[in-house]
């Protein structure tokens, strides 16, 4: 199946004076998808984002949605684009039902049923005033105004701060959304939290796209981490496994990367007494230096 | 221009908004109800002229003689003379126990001669009454048209003794600054405070053009000005009919003068959402939009003094909003309308051009 491109950014470059923003980023986020845009605080993603929207005028480059001029049709393609921004505020002192009807009908699509559906899995209290809220519940706002207006491309700024039980729900809205045919463009600083929704992953660093990886090569290359401690003696060669790259042995306590072959590896760790345990992604910054090592060292030299 | 931002800010503001009607109201209807004492205690302080006569020698030299009437527990008298009537130059011409002087006339120019009794070593002298070398004048006229008052009276002659000049001076000095303030403030915090508190990105991702979210704020601000403008009338036509004044200025006039100040406001809203476009502070956006009203008031001001400097008036948004004309000569101007309306719309556009261009700020 042909890959559809909904939002294409060419040679993107945004600068502030002489810092720069974003620069020669090119990245297409497909029709369908949900694309995860990575990278550490301060690496030009809601930059990207702003400039994408027209918030802020690009210094360079091209970016297109839906095949339309970002700067020119900004206003047609807003119609079909909704928008989490990743620091915002509300109204004051309305309640949060009449804000999201207020959005609603500047948005002149979307539905209340929608809208009131979102609150409920989010666990959202529509009768509050906005001024009230916390900023877990600030944040739900957001999410419901976002998505209640059912447009076609989804854009979140970092979208997290949410209890883990309705995170999940969150995730699973947007499953959802990507079923209907939804397309969504979500940024994070941390890997883990986006891995489990996104089919690609695109990387973002010192405002130069690093990588735009497969969700699933990114984990088959980078692997996972395992971390046991045994209550029984151990030899290391038991865990030399297919899939297993890297072993270290700290007082008892064994870690592990594993790319494939995660049942094998819980199986034989198994065999003995575990006296705790814990299964992680690489953190950005430990992707960095691992699937990057190479590109780092040679910026380190450089510097 | 009027749509759902509009509604909104309304709707939000709607307290604020209700408070500050109900100052206008009491203030335009009491300010009235204090005319006719207003009236009396100048009767009064007027009157005190006839009391001090001064008789001009019919040639261009000669002697004057000014005699007053004595007052009962007076112990001596005193003379001021000045050229001024406000006396702040005054020099003693005459000091003693007589009821009459009588000196030669050796100036051409105007002077004033205030009469003051004293009663005894530890009060201040009061004033028995004050004479002007120019007959048959009254001697606050001159005050009335200075540098001063021009501001408010467009230098026109006018009589505090009037309800149409009192209206013209207590009322109309206050509103433009209650008024003017008000929407400047309030111009000034709809837009930059949607700067301030991250609210632009939500208003700017919704299928809104930057154009048509500042022309709604800038309907929200028409439909406040015009609601104070309707409420001061009310107040004021109120007031007026309380103290059986209409006959005198009619509520048509009224209207008409307070009318004349929607487009002024315009142009103070249009000022204040170009500095909160330009500056996305609510506080610099202020600053410098109360400078303006304040400056332009001050180019009005300067611009009387002398013929020299008219052409400060011409620069200043007062000049084109003249409520005197429309109380004192029932002359309403629809060439000042129409000037200040395009300017606020010119405003507006290039207040709508510089948001287009701008960066909005994380």
């Amino acid at each position: 199946m042909n890959k559809v491109p909904v939002l294409e950014t060419k040679n993107l470059t945004k600068m502030y004076g002489n810092h720069v923003g974003v620069k020669d980023l090119s990245l297409t986020v497909y029709k369908g998808e949900i694309t995860g845009f990575l990278g550490p605080n301060g690496a030009g993603k809601t930059t990207t984002i702003r400039t994408c929207l027209a918030l802020i005028a690009k210094t360079a480059g091209e970016i297109t949605i839906f095949g339309l001029d970002s700067h020119k049709d900004a206003v047609a393609i807003r119609k079909k684009t909704g928008y989490l921004p990743g620091d915002f505020g509300l109204i004051p002192s309305v309640k949060v039902r009449s804000y999201l009807k207020y959005l609603l009908s500047l948005r002149e699509c979307g539905s209340k049923k929608k809208m009131a559906s979102l609150a409920e899995r989010l666990e959202l209290d529509l009768d509050r005033k906005t001024h009230e809220l916390s900023k877990g519940n600030k944040l739900k706002v957001g999410i419901v105004q976002t998505l209640m207006a059912d447009q076609e491309l989804i854009i979140m700024d970092e979208p997290s701060g949410l209890d883990p039980l309705v995170q999940q729900e969150f995730y699973r809205i947007l499953r959802e959304e990507k079923k209907q045919g939804k397309t969504i463009f979500t940024s994070s600083h941390n890997l883990a939290e986006v891995e489990s929704v996104c089919d690609r992953v695109a990387i973002i660093r010192k405002g130069q796209l690093v990588v735009v990886e497969d969700i699933q090569v990114l984990r088959e290359k980078t692997g996972k981490v395992l971390e046991v401690e045994f209550g029984d003696p151990v030899n290391i060669d038991e865990l030399k496994l297919e899939g297993v790259s890297e072993i270290h042995q700290d007082n008892g306590r064994f870690v592990l990367t594993i790319h494939e072959n995660l049942d094998g590896v819980i199986g034989a760790v198994s065999n003995h007494r575990i006296l705790n345990m814990s299964l992680k992604t690489y953190s950005l910054e430990q992707l960095f230096l691992k699937y990057y090592a190479e590109k780092e060292n040679h910026e380190r030299g450089g510097a | 221009m009027l749509g759902r931002i509009t509604y909104m800010e309304l709707r939000t503001g709607w307290k604020g908004l209700l408070v500050f009607g109900i100052l206008i109201l009491v203030v335009s209807a009491g300010m009235v109800q204090l005319f006719p004492f207003f009236q009396d205690s100048l009767t009064e302080q007027l009157e005190g002229e006839n009391k001090v006569n001064l008789e001009l020698p019919n040639e261009q030299r000669g002697n004057i003689t000014l005699s007053w009437e004595p007052l009962e527990n007076a112990t001596s008298y005193m003379v001021l003379e000045d050229t001024r009537v406000s006396m702040v130059t005054a020099k003693i011409a005459y000091s003693g126990e007589g009821t009459s002087i009588t000196f030669e006339k050796d100036f051409e120019e105007k002077r004033y001669y205030a009469v003051m009794a004293v009663i005894d070593e530890t009060s201040d002298p009061v004033l028995i009454g004050i004479a002007t070398t120019e007959k048959g004048e009254d001697p606050f006229k001159e005050l009335l048209e200075s540098p001063v008052y021009a501001g408010f009276t467009g230098g026109r002659s006018i009589s505090m003794l009037e309800v149409k000049g009192f209206i013209t001076l207590e009322f109309f000095s206050w509103w433009w600054m209650l008024a003017g303030l008000f929407i400047a403030y309030l111009s000034v915090s709809v837009i930059a405070s949607d700067f301030e508190n991250k609210r632009m990105d939500v208003m700017l991702s919704t299928p809104i053009s930057r154009r048509r979210y500042l022309l709604e704020k800038f309907g929200a601000m028409s439909v406040i000005a015009l609601l104070m403008i309707l409420v001061a009338i009310a107040g004021l036509a109120g007031g007026l009919t309380s103290i059986d004044a209409l006959n005198e200025i009619s509520a048509a006039t009224v209207s008409l003068s307070l009318i004349g100040c929607l487009p002024f406001l315009m142009v103070i809203a249009a000022v204040g959402m170009l500095t909160a476009v330009l500056f996305q502070k609510v506080r610099t956006g202020m600053g410098v939009t109360f400078a303006f009203v304040f400056a332009e008031f001050f180019l009005y001001t300067f611009g009387g003094f002398s013929k020299s400097l008219e052409w400060m008036k011409t620069i200043s948004i007062f000049k084109y909003w003249d409520y005197s004309s429309v109380i004192i000569d029932d002359l309403f101007k629809p060439g000042d309308f129409i000037i200040l309306t395009a300017l606020a719309v010119v405003l507006i556009a290039i207040c709508v051009w510089a948001f287009e261009k701008k960066d909005i700020p994380t």
